[in-house]
């Protein structure tokens, strides 16, 4: 899984469409019957007039231009939450018509710095095109921004980049499809890479929609420990797939998650949440007349920045996870 | 000269590190000059000029960058560090390479987890730690020891004119360096590549003590702060607008006919207008009774960062105008 996590991790924006977006409707249609509308892919396995939608959304927070200053400074509004304390003197790449160019935030030199650095908006600092007076004949309004930063391999089987927030997820899904392809499928699966999740989940409502599933189960990221995280407010690295447990979740989907964790020994963590899960479930829940769903998130250190961390293994587990449930018949039976 | 200043770019080399640097620019200038190490691990050269002259001029590039030395290992296997000549500023979420082979990053709690106004603020530089991925202390201490050195990584990046990449300061100054003891030169001049720059000019200084040289010019990188948001009056220097020189800088003042001489030697160049920094020329200025002391620096946004710009035509000029100096020098024009 690590070469395709980090394909995707590293792919481009043409115009408004990402390479992942190609790059994995490229892989799925390996083994399922796939369609793609503009970002948003959609492969379906086996029949049935059960559907059981599996949705990962593959868009990564990015920023767009909102205007070029004739010295080739950019202001630009987030598309997808960013803390602007580690923006300062970040590299990233400008996806203009043109192609792909290299750019910075600009960093005030600590001697000019005096006083606090105002960190209200990512609106409130400016990026260095490195194209001066040119960039305005290059850059154009709306284009967008996303981090410059290739994955790479820590320790173990942990692996560090940008956009693994939900590369990691579209990722765990491809192999899924390897994994039952071919195999004797319960009912109707439809596999969502869904667009705008760090908009709003938007893309996933149109998408459930379109598809209009009987039950689904969203796959995500979620927040990884770390020294300065309290050990209740986050997963642990390398112990498994959370699965959610809320009030917007299906109870009898989180249960069978659990149950089968157990019964196959696959590692997995609990994530309880009082109310809503801040991920594609809430919407999908809702669209139509209702859609039962479940929650399963990957354990993520330092989200929303290019430095994000996984372990390949707790996606493996996730992968092991959803595997048995499908072929398990999932809550159809119920 | 562009290919070489990559090539030494992703070398990586902080204070007191400098071997892998070293051995590069060795491998580029072998045969080009007469050289030494010293035990500081400065290279110091002679480069035999055309003709003779009774002036003895030093040139002087660092070789080391800023970056990170590891402290401690914690329970849970992350590492603690103190941050050598950065702007600290800038070390949230960033990637580092440890000892050229171990990838980290300096971790963080998200953003979304974190409440009111500490939002808005940076974490206190101390709070900071570097994520291997291992899982406990063992796991981290298979990899890495307290003590070993770390650098922010950054690929090379170029648009247009404009150069993105860590070390900036003050490899351009090395590849200005090599690229004078490449080609014949007029007169003679001795050629150091120091070490410890960013820990207080330490190398320069006993290089300028064996020496002992007339005249020097140091070829450096400098803030420019000719970006968005800054008041112009505030701006330095400016990309693309030449080398600056420096009339006066936080610790030197600098010799006033090698200023002027170099605002007027037709090769573009610009006065580095504020009193700020400070580089080599602080120890090699006050060697021994003295020497008359030039700084040369390339024009670097986001300096001790690891993302740095500067412009492709001042990093040629840089060379060209450390040349027509020691011309002037070594051909009388300066008394």
């Amino acid at each position: 899984m690590k070469d395709l996590l980090f394909s995707l991790s590293a792919a481009a924006c043409t115009g408004y469409i990402h390479d992942a977006a190609v790059l994995a409707e490229a892989e799925l249609k390996k083994y399922a019957t796939v369609t793609r509308t503009g970002n948003t892919v959609i492969g379906q396995m086996g029949d049935g007039d059960y559907t059981l939608l599996l949705d990962a959304h593959i868009d990564e927070i990015a920023l767009t231009v909102t205007d070029v200053d004739e010295q080739g400074f950019l202001t630009v509004a987030n598309c997808g939450g960013f803390d602007p304390r580690t923006l300062p003197a970040r590299p990233v790449n400008v996806h203009t018509k043109s192609g792909v160019i290299p750019a910075v935030f600009c960093s005030t030199p600590p001697h000019l710095s005096s006083g606090e650095i105002n960190y209200d908006s990512v609106s409130a600092l400016k990026i260095d095109s490195l194209l001066g007076e040119d960039a305005k004949n290059v850059i154009a309004l709306g284009d967008l921004i996303t981090y410059d930063m290739r994955p790479v391999a820590l320790a173990g089987n942990r692996v560090s980049g940008k956009s693994f927030d939900n590369r990691a997820g579209v990722t765990c899904l491809l192999e899924l499809a390897r994994r039952i392809s071919g195999k004797d499928l319960p009912f109707k699966i439809v596999f969502v890479f869904s667009d705008q999740e760090e908009l709003g989940c938007r893309g996933a409502k149109t998408a459930t929609y379109a598809v209009n599933p009987d039950e689904a189960i969203v796959l995500d990221v979620s927040f990884g420990d770390g020294p300065d995280i309290g050990a209740y407010e986050c997963g642990k690295l390398s112990c498994g797939g959370m699965i959610g447990c809320s009030p917007v979740l299906d109870r009898e989907i989180s249960d069978k998650l659990i149950d089968l964790a157990h019964e196959h020994n696959i590692p997995y963590q609990t994530e309880a949440m009082g109310r809503s899960t801040g991920t594609n479930s809430d919407v999908i829940s809702v669209v139509g007349n209702g859609v039962r769903t479940g929650l399963i998130s990957i354990p993520l250190r330092n989200m929303h920045t290019d430095t994000e961390v996984v372990d390949l293994d707790d996606m493996t587990a996730v992968v092991d996870l959803l595997e048995q449930y499908i072929l398990s018949g999932g809550v159809s039976r119920d | 000269m562009i290919d070489l200043l990559k090539k030494l770019c992703l070398q990586d080399g902080i204070s007191g590190d400098e071997g892998t640097v070293r051995e590069f620019i060795l491998s580029e200038i072998d045969g080009c000059c007469e050289w030494k190490i010293d035990p500081l691990g400065n290279i110091i050269c002679f480069k035999k000029g055309k003709n003779a002259t009774d002036k003895k001029v030093l040139m002087d590039a660092h070789m080391d960058e800023v970056g990170l030395v590891i402290t401690a290992v914690t329970p849970d296997g992350f590492l603690k560090f103190t941050a050598l000549g950065m702007d600290t500023a800038v070390l949230t979420a960033r990637r580092v390479l440890i000892e050229g082979s171990v990838y980290g990053v300096i971790g963080g709690k998200p953003i979304h987890l974190t409440r009111g106004e500490a939002s808005k603020k940076l974490p206190p530089a101390d709070s900071l730690y570097i994520d291997i991925g291992a899982k406990n202390r063992d796991e981290a201490l298979d990899l890495v020891s307290p003590g070993d050195r770390a650098v922010l990584t950054s690929d090379w990046a170029q648009a247009g004119d404009k150069i993105r990449c860590k070390a900036l300061d003050d490899r351009v100054g090395c590849a200005a360096l090599i690229s004078l003891l490449k080609q014949e030169s007029e007169y003679d001049f001795y050629a150091v590549f120091s070490t410890q720059e960013e820990v207080g000019c330490r190398g320069a200084r006993v290089a300028a003590f064996a020496v002992d040289p007339d005249f020097a010019l140091v070829l450096e990188g400098t803030t420019a702060a000719d970006i968005a948001d800054v008041p112009t009056e505030k701006q330095v220097c400016h990309l693309g607008k030449g080398p600056a020189v420096s009339f006066m800088d936080r610790s030197t003042v600098y010799d006033r006919d090698l200023y002027e001489a170099a605002l007027a030697s037709g090769v573009l160049c610009q006065p580095k207008a504020a009193v700020t920094g400070g580089n080599n020329s602080a120890a090699i200025h006050l060697s021994k009774e003295g020497v008359r002391t030039l700084a040369i620096s390339v024009p670097c946004r986001y300096i001790h960062s690891a993302t740095s710009v500067a412009d492709v035509n001042d990093i040629e000029k840089m060379p060209l105008l450390a040349k027509q100096m020691l011309c002037d020098i070594c051909g009388g024009k300066i008394q």
